[in-house]
Parts: structure tokens; sequence; C-alpha cells
């Protein structure tokens, strides 16, 4: 088992997208701004589910909206490369609700349990045992799986169906998501357990 | 240091780390958290790519979310401990005491079913709120789009149906 973790560190670091130093610290800065904002919290993710606290969809909205500009003019100045998904439309259908009920009941998602780990939530980590037994079924059954995941519309974004209209699309996709991000009413459960208060920037 | 960054600051910091993250001068590769979890259960179990596809599959991704999510453990470790200052260890939530019940043995059990049951849906989807939400709806893939607006959706009628009403417990 040493082996293949001390693998796992060679296979990172000789696939091309980044040295062991810059996959580290992306991932350090990735869990530094979750913890910081608190949204690894179940009274951030189950509080969604339960419209109690909105930071997490003003958060993910504004990010994306952001993300999304910025990102389509580092891919036109060949700063970045698009790496689409495929529309695999029954694996995405029934997993999104898998992945929806199983958020709002864990009030966690895979990149926000770690974080919560590192700050001691003991039943974060039953879940992430529970994740891996999980990761280990889905792994034997992966032949059973794979017929329902299907059918493969290809990859695609939304700005490649209006072609020639790209930037526009995109400007406004990116425009709405932040505007949206906005008109989400600011509303938090602040959890006195935790001595929480509202963030002043 | 602020010992808590609001969304507006959270979401710009995260969008700049998505940005570097997909520049070549960072990974070149979208952000994604959840093929980590079927990789290390290989590690675990200790099972053989050239027996088991799926492992043999995500033998890449696998090994880049793991040193990513080490690094994850860490950043959260250090901001919790000296800046948010909110280590502490704990079982049952806050909301959930309020809004289902106080029993650890319930809470445990649900968190068990739960992430065994999420880390299923995201490999059949693909990708979590990190590869289909963050990296995906920021490229506009429709792939990332059908994701996030199925996941909301199921999130919001789970909230609805799994706890209690605001105030029926005696808030």
């Amino acid at each position: 088992m040493v082996d293949r973790f001390l693998h796992m560190f060679e296979v990172a670091a000789t696939q091309g997208h980044g040295s062991i130093a810059t996959i580290l610290f992306i991932g350090f800065i990735f869990g530094a701004v979750i913890q910081w904002a608190r949204v690894d919290k179940f009274e951030k993710i189950a509080g969604f589910a339960m419209l109690e606290d909105m930071t997490v969809p003003k958060m993910l909205f504004f990010a994306i909206g952001l993300a999304s500009i910025g990102l389509y003019f580092m891919i036109e100045a060949g700063y970045a490369h698009y790496h689409v998904k495929p529309i695999l439309l029954g694996g995405l259908v029934i997993g999104a609700i898998l992945f929806g009920i199983a958020m709002a009941i864990f009030g966690k998602c895979p990149g926000t349990g770690p974080v919560s780990i590192a700050e001691g939530r003991v039943d974060v980590l039953v879940g992430a045992i529970g994740g891996i037994f999980g990761g280990l079924l889905f792994t034997y059954a992966y032949p059973w799986f794979k017929p329902i995941m299907g059918p493969d519309y290809k990859k695609a974004t939304l700005p490649s169906i209006f072609e020639g209209h790209e930037s526009v699309v995109i400007l406004i996709y990116g425009a709405a998501l932040i505007l949206i991000s906005f008109l989400i009413p600011d509303i938090e459960y602040l959890d006195a357990e935790d001595e929480e208060r509202r963030a002043d920037i | 240091m602020p010992r808590k960054i609001s969304w507006l600051a959270g979401g710009f910091l995260m969008a700049l780390l998505i940005l570097f993250t997909f520049s070549i001068f960072g990974a070149d590769r979208p952000i994604g958290a959840s093929t980590y979890v079927p990789y290390f259960a290989g590690l675990l179990f200790n099972l053989d790519p050239q027996k088991y596809e799926y492992m043999a599959e995500i033998e890449k991704a696998g090994a880049w979310e793991g040193v990513m999510l080490i690094g994850a453990f860490f950043g959260a470790l250090f901001m919790s401990v000296f800046v948010t200052k909110t280590f502490r260890f704990s079982v049952v939530p806050t909301l959930w005491r309020e809004r289902k019940n106080g029993s650890v043995l319930s809470r445990l059990t649900w968190s068990f079913i739960a992430g065994f049951v999420m880390i299923i849906g995201a490999r059949l989807a693909g990708g979590c709120t990190s590869g289909h939400f963050l990296s995906g709806a920021s490229q506009i893939a429709v792939s990332g789009l059908i994701f996030g607006g199925v996941t909301m959706t199921t999130v919001i009628i789970t909230g609805r149906v799994f706890y209690k009403k605001r105030g029926e417990n005696g808030r």
C-alpha cells in the first residue's frame, strides 16, 4: 500500500498537469478558500437544501460567472484549453439525482469533505468511509453500471451551438450568472456553536 | 487576517484558482474532486488496474486529484487552526440537531449512507460540484449545466422532504 501511495505522486507528477508542488499548491488554496468562507459546513450546504443559507449558491454562481469570462479570454490568448466532459445522459441524470439527495443529507460534497474532516468533523470522517465503500462498489460493478450511463451525446458547450456568436453568448452567460449571484437573497444561518458571525469582506 | 470571508470574496478567490488551474502556467486541466475517492479505495484494497477496468481508467485523474486533496486537507487544517480558529471535534451539526434530531447514531448512519450514495452518484455522472459545476459550468459545458440543474433541484426537494419544517422542533 505504501508503494502504491508513493506511486500516486509519481503518476501525478509525470502526466503534464503540473509538478507535485503546483498540484499541492492548488489543493492548499482550494481547501483554504473553502474553509475561510466556511462553505464546507453542514449549515451551508444542507442549509441551502432547507433554504436557510444561500452562501453556497451565491459563491458558486459568482465564481462560475467570473471564471467563464476569464477562461474565454485566456483560451483565446492561448493560455488555456477547453477540457469538456462528454454528455453521457443516463449517467448524468441518474448520477445527479443520487448526488443531490446525498448532498442534502450529508451536507458535504467530495471536495468539501476533506476540508470538514480537517476541522474536526467526526461525522464527515464516517461519511468519507462510506464514500470509500461507494467507490469500491462502483469499481467492482463498473461493467454493469456502464450500459445505463449512455447514450453518449459527445462533448458540447453552449457557445458552440451558437456558432459565430460564441463571444456574445459567453459574455451574456457570465454577466447573467454574476447578476444572479447578487440577486439571490443574502441570508445566512449563523452557527452559534462556532460563534459564527457575518464576514466583513 | 479576517476570521471569515464573504461569498463574494470567496467566489472571487475561487474564480482565480479555477483560472490558474486551467492555465498552462498551472495544471492545464480542470479542478476535480471525486475521482480520488474510488482511486483511494483502489489503493486501500489493493485493486489491480489490470484486472479492474475502472481502476485503469482513473489511474491518471485519480492520482492527480489524490495529491490535490492532500493539499486541500492541509490548507483547511492550516486555516481552521490559525485563521478561522474553528477547529474542534464535533459529531452532530447544529442545524441537524435543530431540524432532524440530536442522535449521534442517526447522524453517523445517515452520513455513512449519504457518503456511499454520493460517490456512486458522482462517478455515474462523471464529476461532482468541482468537476461539473466549478469547472464544467465555467466552460459552459452542456454536461455541467445538466448536472448543475438536476443536482440543485434534487437538493432542494430532498431538503423539504428529509428535514422537519422550521419551528417544528420549537426553535
